[in-house]
């Protein structure tokens, strides 16, 4: 055989023996990987609305009781009701966007959270944004997958960031729609007193990170903007009724 | 008998080499980047020292074993299939078993691919030698390699954050009468202090023993 026919055989078996190791690695393993993502997101649904402190370690098994008893996944068309699962398969997909809800112990919705998905500057950033019950405050947002730069990008995974968003509105002062930003620097020497509950503090050296957020953050929230009105109009007055929200008025 | 002692001195001494004279990191300046990034905390250096030495450790063995069949014009690319299966697989593994870490990890685990240590290790050594040596060469990197990390990560959590593996070690008390975490040892920069001193440090400590030589 000639050198060149033995090098691409060899090639060839050792690119077959790789990649049938690497695919049975990756089948055997991935329902593991698949629960630790759930639980990923349901961790970092539970920490936008601070249910679980980001500083202790969590069991799987305890997020998923806590995730199980406080929070509940419905879907919103496009004026804002809130619909179940099953009302929201029957029609076309593409118009109910998912929220969830999380209850307090009268049955009453406390919060609602709304996955964030967005443009980052390397890739896609994922995470949740919850608000409360009056339809403009921020209680909360986590970020649990994205491809910024570490250390400077990557910074929207830290708590210090995602700190600053808790307490922000997406009103302004009468009331009308605004989204939340993310400044340039710090929010306090950047943004005038009267706009400061818009504004969040930058991560330095990110700048286009926080621009791509700002405007993904304004994107999303203006899609659940009929459900925020309604929450602020204190039309959705929620209870939970054998399993199904029985809201309005 | 001689025979045999010797060749139990030649693995001890493959062995010892990478830990001290030959080190990855302080000797060779191989991996520092990694070295950088991920010595934050003791736990993630920990797991990925883990990691590095089962690359480099499993890859040396295999392509020592293949050496004598590896065509020679595709020799780099193949060493680089092996090594970056075994990197997949560690990586995969961590995914599905210790999610939290893989994700602390993230690309580092994945860029062990591109670790001048595992290259080297399988150009120099592994292509010329048999297997078990290949072995345990690639077991005295990982250890050599793991060792900086787990010195400089000691340092770095220890002062920067006052924990060790995550567990507060420095009292409330010495807070309390003013002591403060350095917040610079958590940035980058600082490992690249320490791993200077370190490197300072070695070449004090072995330059009687090289003069005499």
């Amino acid at each position: 055989m000639s050198d060149r026919m033995k090098s691409i055989c060899f090639a060839f078996a050792l690119c077959l023996v790789c990649s049938v190791l690497l695919t049975a690695a990756s089948t055997r393993l991935k329902p593991f990987q698949d629960t630790n993502i759930q639980t990923d997101r349901k961790k970092n649904i539970l920490m936008a609305i601070s249910l679980i402190d980001s500083t202790r370690k969590y069991k799987a098994a305890e997020i998923d009781r806590l995730y199980n008893e406080n929070i509940f996944k419905y879907f919103v068309d496009q004026t804002g009701t809130i619909v179940d699962q099953t009302a929201a398969l029957d029609t076309a997909q593409d118009k109910f966007l998912p929220i969830y809800l999380a209850m307090d112990k009268q049955n009453m919705i406390r919060s609602y959270i709304i996955p964030v998905e967005t443009r980052g500057l390397w890739g896609k950033i994922y995470g949740y944004l919850a608000l409360q019950n009056d339809g403009s405050t921020i209680e909360g947002f986590a970020v649990y997958k994205h491809s910024e730069t570490p250390g400077l990008g990557g910074e929207i995974e830290t708590r210090w960031f995602q700190k600053n968003f808790v307490g922000k509105k997406i009103v302004d002062q009468n009331s009308n729609f605004m989204s939340v930003s993310v400044a340039k620097g710090r929010a306090l020497d950047q943004v005038p007193e009267e706009k400061l509950p818009n504004y969040v503090d930058g991560i330095s050296g990110a700048t286009l990170t926080g621009q791509y957020l700002t405007r993904g953050l304004q994107e999303i929230l203006s899609e659940y903007e009929p459900t925020s009105v309604r929450f602020r109009q204190n039309l959705l007055q929620c209870r939970m009724q054998t399993e199904v929200p029985w809201c309005e008025k | 008998m001689v025979r045999k002692m010797k060749i139990k001195n030649n693995a001890l001494k493959i062995f010892l080499q990478p830990i001290w004279s030959e080190n990855p990191i302080n000797v060779q300046m191989l991996g520092i980047c990694s070295a950088l990034a991920v010595t934050v905390q003791l736990k993630t250096a920990f797991v990925m020292a883990l990691s590095m030495t089962f690359v480099v450790s499993c890859s040396s063995f295999m392509i020592s074993l293949l050496r004598k069949q590896i065509p020679k014009n595709i020799r780099i690319i193949v060493e680089l299939s092996v090594i970056s299966t075994f990197v997949i697989l560690t990586d995969e593994f961590l995914s599905a078993y210790f999610y939290d870490i893989s994700k602390q990890l993230s690309v580092f685990v994945g860029l062990i691919i591109t670790n001048c240590i595992v290259m080297g290790r399988a150009e120099s050594f592994a292509l010329s030698n048999p297997p078990h040596l290949a072995f345990i060469d690639g077991v005295g990197n990982g250890v050599g390699y793991g060792s900086v990390l787990l010195a400089v990560a000691f340092i770095r959590e220890l002062l920067g954050a006052g924990k060790l593996f995550g567990v507060q070690v420095v009292p409330d008390y010495f807070y309390s009468i003013g002591y403060e975490n350095a917040g610079l040892l958590l940035l980058a920069p600082a490992a690249f202090i320490i791993i200077g001193l370190m490197i300072w440090l070695q070449k004090v400590l072995t330059k009687d023993r090289e003069l005499n030589r």
